[in-house]
């Protein structure tokens, strides 16, 4: 007959396999939001580093000349890695007023002792040396949507590595599943570097639909958003000869255009060659 | 001159024979190579990143290794008593603590000349291209800053008694004027009097180390610095030396040594 | 001729660094003579005020009021301590440091022309039989190596005036005897010789005078012959009846 002693090991041993057991299924149920390392360490403070790493990938877009907290006048909307990839207007805002005039003797000295004029990674696959930072803002901030389609402008546009922004992407996806601004981005990675058709509208009516879903109950919806998705859509069908379908976006584009006479002109022009006879090539 | 430079080599072969050195400089190989060893976007030219990291490494490196070496020096001096026999040969105060600074500064100077190399190395096999000359002066200016550091550390050295207590200071005021020495005119300007007047006198006041940090222009390629520049540079960080020096000597010329 | 050591009405006072308290008077009007060549013992209980005495000979200390001279010139001129010798009680050095490297710092520290360094640092070695350690770290030494190295850097200067704190202390009876001898070397090489001691045999053997110090106060100085005949007792009698214990006996 076993002994007390022995009768209790056998039950503490079976009470610890079972925690074990219970623990391990309950670490891989939370690992896909709590595997990060980085999560672990630094906990919601990630987002904030992020941010920061984010602002130092554009600190090297700019070659280390980048205004301090202190030295921005108000807090820049958007950065210029950003801005790009919209190729909106690149204002020079990198050291707001101050570069020209110094506050003091110091401050005038100091300006030999770092970068003092404004200069962008221009040379060729120069774009590339902010990566890292833009791929660390990434795993410190998974959900961070803009860090995805900014490396991926990059990787795709700048430095000819469209497999690795696809892939970026689709890891930004994973992170993201609702992420309308970056299925756009994926579809535009597949309308303009692919040229394929088919996925990229698959991928871009995706993400109107998401767009719907989230945004156009909204009091006040992201509209540039919403006619970036639709531009790049029409184009598609446009480029594709689909101009039946390319009509129908730019009518929904125009609805919300802040240049309505344009999309206007493209709308006639859809109408004009819908209407046209085919002619087949000899 | 004699006496400083017999009491600066035995600094130096101190920190030679202790391990502080080795191990930081392990810590940036090792940190370094790891962080070069990541795979970005299957990109193996990617290089600034890598500068960036691995002089971050050195900058608190050669913080540490200023501030812990010098730290300790007068006070190990009088806890291991062997400031007596030392002292008691025709060593006046000036010179033993000219001895100190010169031996913690060199003892600086050649952990860093270790470390730039390592620089250059890691910047070279990637970048492929080696601008000495501008390493040189990012070098050069990262010593005259320590330089500053050393003295006012020495002088802390003989206020606080504690080596662990006036290292904690001295890194956090190097660090804090690193950080935030360059803004506080900025932040000055955003306050009410009498506070702006007085933080306008502590931005004048305070040595600005930040000067001397020129990563930025070696990690983006930029030109060289213009060598008058360095030059009036390496007078301000002799200058705010000296004033620290004097200082220490002030305190310690007649302080009894029981 | 000067004497080597003139100690004219010595007061050496320690301040308090509590709020309120008084300060403490060490040593209070000493007045003291050492010819050169002598051999010359400084006794006194625990806290008499012998390593004060010193610590102002040495400059560690500055006086209170009255003046110290070694060799005609004022403690407080570092030139004073160029032809002095200083064995402390405790072993004191830069233990990451070799014997001939410390050596060679402290005959640098004197100015000895590179060419003779290393002779000197050789001799001295041979003297306090370390030259089989020299390249050793001090680290690894036991205490009676510590306590022969800290002899050897009180010579490497050839000193004309020898301040040694209890040189004894801490040694075994073979170490005490190498100190003996090395002390009546320098004697009959014409040195100075100025120790503390609490070993009143050993004091009674070596010295030629000797002062006794009691609470800062001089009690006695004058050849130990002279002292002993003076009291009909031995060294240790005669300490004991001036510190105040005699009566207790």
């Amino acid at each position: 007959m076993p002994s007390l002693p022995l009768l209790l090991s056998a039950l503490a041993l079976a009470v610890a396999f079972a925690a074990g057991g219970r623990l391990l299924l309950w670490e891989q149920a939370h690992r896909q939001d709590k595997g990060s390392v980085l999560r672990l360490l630094l906990g919601e403070s990630r987002r904030a580093f992020a941010n920061h790493v984010f602002l130092k990938a554009d600190a090297y877009f700019h070659q280390g000349f980048y205004p301090s907290v202190f030295d921005a006048p108000a807090p820049v909307s958007k950065t210029h890695l950003a801005e790009a990839t919209e190729e909106a207007h690149h204002h020079d805002h990198s050291r707001g007023h101050a570069h020209d005039r110094h506050r003091d003797w110091l401050e005038a000295f100091g300006c030999n002792f770092q970068p003092a004029e404004h200069r962008h990674l221009e040379g060729l696959g120069q774009a590339r040396e902010i990566l890292p930072w833009l791929r660390l803002a990434a795993a410190l901030d998974p959900q961070r949507v803009d860090t995805y389609t900014v490396t991926a402008y990059w990787l795709r546009e700048q430095l000819n590595q469209v497999k690795e922004a696809e892939a970026f992407l689709r890891e930004g996806l994973r992170a993201n599943p609702d992420s309308h601004e970056i299925l756009f981005e994926l579809g535009r990675l597949y309308a303009e570097n692919e040229r394929d058709v088919l996925r990229a509208r698959i991928v871009l009516e995706l993400a109107i639909a998401k767009w719907i879903r989230q945004e156009a109950s909204l009091p006040s919806p992201d509209h540039v958003s919403y006619r970036q998705i639709m531009g790049q859509l029409a184009a598609l069908e446009e480029r594709a000869g689909n101009y039946e379908r390319a009509l129908a976006h730019y009518t929904r584009l125009h609805r919300v255009s802040p240049n309505p006479a344009a999309v206007q002109q493209r709308i006639d022009e859809m109408r004009f060659k819908s209407a046209a006879p085919v002619v087949k090539p000899p | 001159m004699n006496t400083i430079w017999a009491l600066a080599k035995v600094v130096v072969l101190e920190m030679v024979r202790r391990k502080d050195f080795y191990v930081l400089f392990i810590l940036t190989v090792l940190l370094t190579g790891t962080a070069g060893s990541v795979n970005l976007f299957n990109d193996r030219s990617i290089v600034r990143y890598l500068k960036e990291i691995c002089l971050l490494l050195i900058w608190l490196s050669g913080l540490v290794i200023a501030i812990t070496c010098t730290a300790r020096q007068i006070p190990a001096e009088r806890e291991q008593r062997t400031i007596f026999p030392l002292l008691a040969k025709p060593v006046t105060r000036g010179q033993f603590l000219l001895g100190k600074f010169l031996g913690c500064w060199l003892a600086t100077g050649l952990a860093l000349a270790v470390f730039y190399l390592f620089f250059g190395l890691i910047s070279a096999t990637r970048e492929q291209h080696w601008p000495v000359l501008n390493y040189l002066q990012a070098a050069w200016l990262h010593w005259m800053m320590l330089g500053v550091v050393v003295a006012f550390t020495l002088l802390g050295s003989i206020v606080f008694a504690a080596p662990s207590s006036n290292g904690t200071i001295c890194f956090v005021v190097s660090v804090g004027i690193l950080l935030l020495g360059r803004h506080l005119n900025k932040v000055a300007l955003d306050l009410a009097q009498p506070w702006q007047s007085l933080l306008y006198g502590v931005y004048f006041v305070i040595p600005h180390l930040e000067l001397f940090d020129v990563r930025d222009l070696i990690i983006h390629n930029w030109e060289l610095i213009r060598w008058e520049m360095v030059a009036l540079a390496t007078l301000y960080a002799a200058a705010y030396a000296a004033f620290f020096l004097f200082g220490a000597w002030w305190v310690f010329r007649r302080r009894p040594l029981n | 001729m000067e004497p080597t050591v003139a100690i004219e009405d010595l007061r050496i006072e320690y301040r308090s660094r509590d709020l309120g308290e008084a300060s403490k008077v060490a040593v209070n009007g000493l007045n003291l003579v050492v010819g050169r060549g002598e051999v010359f013992g400084f006794l006194g209980p625990n806290g008499a005020g012998k390593t004060s005495t010193m610590n102002v000979l040495l400059g560690f200390v500055p006086p209170s009021s009255g003046t110290a001279r070694i060799f005609g010139v004022d403690v407080r001129e570092p030139i004073a301590r160029q032809r002095i010798g200083y064995l402390p009680e405790q072993t004191y050095y830069y233990k990451f440091l070799t014997a001939e490297e410390l050596l060679r710092l402290y005959a640098g520290i004197f100015h000895i022309p590179v060419a003779e360094r290393e002779a000197r640092v050789g001799a001295v070695l041979k003297l306090v039989e370390l030259e089989h350690a020299r390249n050793r770290q001090i680290k690894t030494y036991s205490k009676g190596m510590q306590q022969r190295v800290g002899l050897a850097q009180a010579l490497i200067n050839n000193p004309d005036l020898l301040i040694l704190d209890e040189p004894t202390s801490g040694l075994d009876p073979l170490g005490r005897m190498k100190v003996r001898e090395i002390i009546q070397r320098l004697k009959n090489e014409g040195k100075t010789v100025f120790f503390s001691s609490h070993e009143l045999g050993e004091v009674e053997t070596v010295c030629d005078r000797v002062a006794i110090l009691h609470q800062g106060h001089l009690k006695a100085e004058g050849r130990v012959t002279d002292l002993v005949a003076q009291h009909a007792a031995n060294l240790e009698q005669v300490f004991l009846k001036l510190v105040g214990y005699a009566s207790q006996s």
